[in-house]
């Protein structure tokens, strides 16, 4: 039987890392394994259906092994966009039970019909929420790995359904000052940060019942979860907005009305990448680059709080800001016309006790304050890190030129899974995986950490 | 970053000799020539041109049978032929420096997709026949120092192995390392629900690999998605060969380096 390897091409001026080598595989082999047909799931138990922000961090992973897939994961993922713009944050695979995982497809419905009203396609079982929009970026990305430059059919028929959720976003989510507020803390991607605690603390918490409605529990630790009075709120505040219809006038009259930095600062660089992804089908780009701009303004303007040294959400029902640091206030790095002091002030906290970024017990991005009081390192939004995030920030500081930076948050995110496997989240000063295992983007985002890093040393000098 | 070692099955290349072949081969990218192996001892009468072959420094890392009679016949008789056959195969392969050695259950001799529909024999009988077979070979490729790689085929030229995971299940069941899979694009572009995963689920077992695109003709010439199923033999950390088995789209100046050269982008 042979023993003979396949020769290793030496990058240019560097050293093929063996571990590095192992993770790609690995990464690449837990995508494969969650890939179920036309999207990935983002683990196989406790997440069996498609994540909306999941599916476009997934995909950006994706584009580095099959840009076929790649496509297929965002174009399945709008196969659930409503007939009004919305995105929704879970497209329900209808083949797996509709009670294993909670909130189900009933939990949703009645969803308003297909047409004016603004639904789904019907048959297609949705939730009524959003999540971060991450995926024009992740489009971008994807185009960029395509041979020859972009893929056209893909994105010809990608970039009306993303201007579409941006439209969506614009003009139903509008709060003061131009901007864009969420409507339950699912929709921010980071549920129980402690960004909302405020905004929460007023909305009715009846956990009869909760514990035996979720399935969250079954895999995973009770102390790394969100609590029962969490999900109490989660499901008063989804009932009540499914029960007005999943309108969206007078949005403060809602029980949770948040502007989140870290939601707009995305929704700035998607618009401008779908701004470059017009450009290049030859469409007008003006509009995506004007509402970038002037969401961008906005959010230095009101969401900047200086004493912080980082931006901060608002609850938008009484309009007030709530003084805490959390990954959410960095991300807004992503800014490309940030201001100079606050772009020093960012970095300055980034690298500061709070989060201790580029330090040599630095790991990953933690998702709240270190120093802060109710740290909670165990659990979910309210102390871990996790490589979504990480990844933004990465993004973020690339952006502003901070290389340097950049390069040691990646080592650190490269080193936390090389570690502790694809989890879900980590402990944030241990390294302590956490939560699922074989988590889809933790993979996906490593490959993309990956290639970068593998480009810089090829681009290298000798 | 790897580099694949592909070959390509030597009548798919244009020269007379073996050397014209390999001059060929090189130059379009492969870095190897998959041999046919006749039955009737053919292969083996083939010994001394094979030898000068390899006197050249042609590299011919496996082969395939080509024969009208195979290790899982109905007939008695013609399977204990079709295993000396093999068997003296494997022979040739070893004394040449080759690798691996391909053959498929049957091809040819049953398809329950195509009437009468019920084979003679039951699928236990075909279980303990293929073991039989698989057994004796897998002793002696050990012997020998080469694999002999199962090959399924697709449902309408076989009818007992279709899919890669029951190949492998016959792997497990012998527990030979000499005894190993060797899958084919094509066949599984038909049996896989998802051909990545499916070479994932076999990673322990595959011994070879066959290319060829969705409609039997040169990688790239059909819908099989290159990228993917190459990310995922890297995934399975399979370091063996990559062989061409299929029908060309046009002359082979044209398809064959161009073929390669897609496998090479598509790896990228």
């Amino acid at each position: 039987v042979s023993t003979a390897r396949r020769a290793a091409v030496q990058p240019a001026g560097g050293q093929v890392e063996p571990d590095t080598v192992r993770l790609r595989r690995h990464a690449v082999a837990t995508l494969l394994a969650n890939w179920r047909g036309s999207s990935t799931v983002p683990t196989a138990a406790l997440y069996p259906h498609q994540w909306s922000w999941d599916s476009a961090f997934v995909s950006v992973g994706w584009a580095h092994v099959s840009t076929r897939r790649a496509w297929q994961e965002l174009r399945s993922l709008f196969g659930g966009q409503w007939r009004d713009g919305r995105l929704p944050h879970i497209v329900y695979n209808r083949s797996v039970p509709e009670d294993a995982y909670f909130p189900g497809p009933p939990f949703w419905r009645p969803l308003p019909p297909d047409g004016p009203s603004g639904g789904p396609t019907p048959g297609v079982a949705t939730s009524g929420l959003v999540q971060p929009p991450v995926h024009a970026l992740a489009a971008l990305a994807i185009a960029d790995r395509c041979p020859g430059g972009a893929a056209p059919d893909d994105v010809r028929h990608l970039y009306p359904r993303l201007a579409a959720y941006h439209d969506y976003l614009f003009e139903c989510r509008v709060v003061r000052h131009g901007l864009i507020a969420t409507v339950h803390p699912w929709e921010t991607g980071r549920d129980n940060s402690p960004a909302w605690d405020d905004a929460l603390a007023a909305v009715p918490a009846d956990t009869d019942g909760v514990a035996a409605m979720r399935r969250d529990l079954r895999h995973s630790g009770r102390a790394h979860r969100p609590t029962d009075v969490d999900y109490a709120r989660y499901v008063h505040i989804a009932a009540t907005y499914r029960d007005r219809g999943y309108l969206d006038e007078s949005l403060g009259s809602l029980p949770f009305c948040v502007v989140d930095p870290m939601f707009n600062a995305l929704l700035v660089a998607s618009e401008l990448a779908l701004a470059e992804v017009a450009d290049r089908l030859e469409m007008t780009a003006h509009r995506h680059r004007e509402r970038a701009h002037a969401l961008s303004a906005a959010m230095q303007q009101h969401l900047f709080d200086s004493a912080l040294g980082l931006f901060v959400s608002v609850d938008a029902r009484r309009w007030r800001p709530r003084r805490v640091r959390t990954v959410g206030g960095l991300v807004p790095l992503l800014l490309p016309d940030l201001d100079g002091g606050q772009r020093r002030a960012l970095l300055s906290t980034l690298v500061g006790p709070a989060f201790r970024v580029g330090s040599a017990i630095g790991r990953g991005v933690p998702s709240y304050d270190l120093t802060a009081p109710d740290l909670d390192v165990h659990r979910y939004w309210r102390g871990p890190s996790w490589v979504s995030t990480s990844w933004l920030v990465w993004r973020g500081l690339r952006q502003c030129g901070e290389t340097e930076l950049a390069a040691l948050l990646s080592r650190s995110v490269v080193d936390l899974v090389a570690r502790a496997g694809f989890r879900e989240y980590f402990h944030p000063s241990t390294g302590e995986g956490l939560g699922a295992r074989d988590f889809s983007w933790s993979a996906a985002l490593v490959l993309d950490l990956l290639r970068a890093r593998s480009a810089e040393e090829e681009a290298r000098p000798r | 970053v790897s580099r694949w070692r592909i070959a390509c099955q030597e009548q798919l290349l244009p020269g007379s000799t073996l050397l014209d072949k390999w001059t060929f081969a090189e130059k379009a990218g492969f870095d190897g020539i998959e041999l046919r192996a006749r039955g009737d001892f053919g292969f083996e009468a083939r010994l001394p041109e094979l030898r000068e072959a390899r006197a050249y420094a042609v590299s011919m890392p496996s082969e395939c049978v080509e024969m009208s009679h195979f290790i899982g016949a109905f007939d008695e008789a013609l399977r204990k032929d079709a295993v000396r056959q093999v068997a003296s195969q494997i022979s040739v392969m070893a004394a040449i420096g080759g690798e691996v050695a391909v053959t498929p259950a049957a091809y040819g001799m049953f398809s329950r997709r195509l009437p009468p529909f019920e084979p003679p024999r039951g699928p236990e009988d075909d279980r303990q026949v293929l073991l039989d077979s698989l057994g004796e070979l897998g002793e002696h490729a050990r012997a020998e120092g080469v694999a002999i790689c199962l090959e399924p085929l697709n449902r309408y030229e076989d009818h007992m192995v279709n899919t890669l995971d029951a190949a492998a299940q016959l792997c497990r069941d012998l527990d030979l390392p000499s005894v190993r899979v060797a899958a084919d694009t094509y066949h599984m572009n038909i049996e896989e629900a998802d051909p990545a995963a499916a070479l994932l689920g076999v990673s322990a077992w595959l011994g070879h690999v066959q290319l060829s695109d969705s409609n039997r003709l040169e990688p790239g010439a059909g819908h099989v998605d290159w990228a993917l199923l190459l990310a995922a033999l890297d995934a399975a950390h399979y370091d063996g060969w990559l062989a061409l088995e299929c029908r060309l789209s046009g002359p082979p100046e044209v398809a064959l380096p161009a073929a390669v050269s897609r496998l090479r982008q598509a790896s990228r």
